[in-house]
């Protein structure tokens, strides 16, 4: 079986749990509690361990789908997780500047944990007071448009946008392996 | 387009360093909410000029900086007037004055000093506030006495100067968390000593509190001289992986996940083949 693994990240209420259960063909492990403290003020429900997800797509293949845990604490466990990743996407939700530094905390730990590729995925672009993506890629640290990752929009509760930004995550990945090899 | 937000989710420092890294051309609006007391809220305004800050005040009515030379006593209000009605229509009023003779450069400074550094620096305390950015505002040039200031010197020189840290509390690095340096060398900012000390473990692996303890500094101090570095661009917050918990008895197991194939082998994930992201984003692709 060859398998793909890829993971979701992103600060608390991003979008993660949703996004995977968008392409997902099995019944995704759902280990949503209720929220403690500061996340129950953005959400009720909050995802205390990892998501999973899967898609096979042809008798030996599969893609599998990691989410992390909304509260995240940078513990051993997404260490194992990142270590097996073949890329990630980091879900932004562009209307809520206050998770904005903990995105970036989350990528700054990803980035010095692993070299695999990644890109952005902007959510919740279709509510009130949503950023507009140049100026959340300026938020995230990238002042230039030609040196930072790809940055897609995704609304994760439309599968037809999920597959979509999986596939610019893939083919991210594929340019960057041919490019490598 | 316009920004918009609360300070209290994206603070003034934040602010700052994103006008600044993009350049940004146009009209700052802080409003301060309503005061539990008196019930009064003020407008602060703040222009940028790409990515530097050339003016300030609390008014848009084009008289903020003509009050302020009037106010030292430099000369009556209705005297500027006049002088500025002969300035050239792109020629900031300070540097107008200047040109005139009526104001040395010295005598600007300390306007600018006033109008920006003092008022501005003023509003890193607040609590919270609303605020919008208006990439469409003109340029004003009655406000300007023609000198700016980076957004970077006036954050550093803002939290320098801040006493009371509440308001930024939230977004201060975490103790366990490290600073890495984002900049290649040495800084070209002017640092104090503190700054120094700390910016000296900017290499991603001493947690903040132990570089706290190293310097003899409180763990408070140590992660505000963080922040600074954070915003005006030197630094990025790196956080350490926590160590193992004694138990993860309620934590689900990523092996049961389908993952213990993989962690057998050491590290890195085992390379897919090309027909595989063919299928996949053939696969994909029938879902759009
Ligand atoms: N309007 C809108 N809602 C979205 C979008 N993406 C996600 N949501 C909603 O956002 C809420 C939070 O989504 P979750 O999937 O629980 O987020 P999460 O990242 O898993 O959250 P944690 O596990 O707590 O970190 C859900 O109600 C989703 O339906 C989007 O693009 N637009
Ligand atoms: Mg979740």
């Amino acid at each position: 079986m060859e398998i793909m693994r890829l993971v979701v990240t992103g600060p608390v209420g991003a979008g993660k749990s949703t996004f995977i259960r968008s392409v997902s063909e099995i019944e995704v492990v759902d280990t949503d509690r209720r929220a403690t403290d500061e996340a129950l003020l953005i959400k009720k429900r909050t995802t205390v361990a990892f998501d999973f997800g899967r898609l096979q797509f042809g008798p030996d293949m599969a893609l599998h789908l990691y989410g992390t845990p909304g509260q995240s604490r940078f513990d051993f466990m997404w260490d194992i997780l990142i270590q097996k990743a073949h890329a990630y996407i980091l879900l932004v939700a562009a209307h809520r500047p206050h998770e904005f530094r903990e995105a970036r905390r989350i990528m700054m730990f990803m980035q010095q944990r692993s070299p695999v590729p990644m890109i952005i995925g902007l959510t919740h672009t279709d509510c009130p007071n949503a950023w507009d993506a140049a100026n959340i890629a300026l938020a995230l640290g990238y002042p230039n448009p030609n040196r930072r990752p790809p940055l897609v929009t995704v609304n994760a509760n439309e599968t037809a946008s999920v597959a979509q930004a999986v596939i610019a995550l893939v083919q991210h990945t594929w340019s960057g392996s041919l490019a490598t090899t | 387009m316009t920004v918009t937000g609360y300070l209290a989710d994206f603070s003034l420092p934040e602010l700052f360093q994103l006008l600044e890294q993009g350049n940004k051309t146009g009209l700052l609006t802080i409003c301060t909410l309503t005061d539990t007391l008196t019930a009064e809220r003020f407008n602060h305004h703040i222009w940028f000029s790409q990515g530097q800050i050339v003016a300030a005040g609390n008014a848009l009515d084009q008289r903020g900086l003509m009050r302020l030379i009037a106010q030292r006593g430099w000369m009556g209000d209705n005297a500027v007037s006049r002088l500025a009605q002969t300035c050239q229509i792109n020629t900031p009023l300070g540097l107008c004055l200047k040109n005139q003779g009526v104001l040395t450069a010295e005598q600007l400074k300390l306007l600018f000093y006033t109008q920006v550094m003092r008022q501005v620096c003023a509003l890193f305390a607040l609590p919270d506030g609303w605020f919008q950015f208006d990439p469409k505002a003109p340029t004003p040039r009655a406000e300007m006495t023609g000198l700016i200031a980076t957004a970077t010197d006036v954050t550093l020189a803002g939290l320098r100067a801040l006493k009371d840290w509440n308001a930024l509390a939230e977004k201060l690095p975490d103790p366990s968390s490290a600073l890495v340096s984002t900049v290649e060398g040495k800084p070209s900012l002017r640092l104090n000593p503190n700054e120094w000390q700390v910016w000296e473990f900017t290499n991603g692996t001493m947690a903040l509190a132990d570089v706290a303890k190293q310097l003899n500094l409180p763990v408070a101090k140590a992660q505000q001289i963080a922040f600074r570095l954070i915003v005006t661009g030197l630094a990025e917050e790196m956080p350490l992986m926590a160590t193992p918990p004694t138990s993860s008895a309620n934590l689900i197991d990523p092996e049961s996940l389908e993952l213990g194939v993989a962690s057998t082998t050491s590290s890195g994930a085992a390379p897919v083949s090309n027909s595989f992201l063919q299928n996949l984003v053939g696969f994909l692709k029938g879902k759009v």
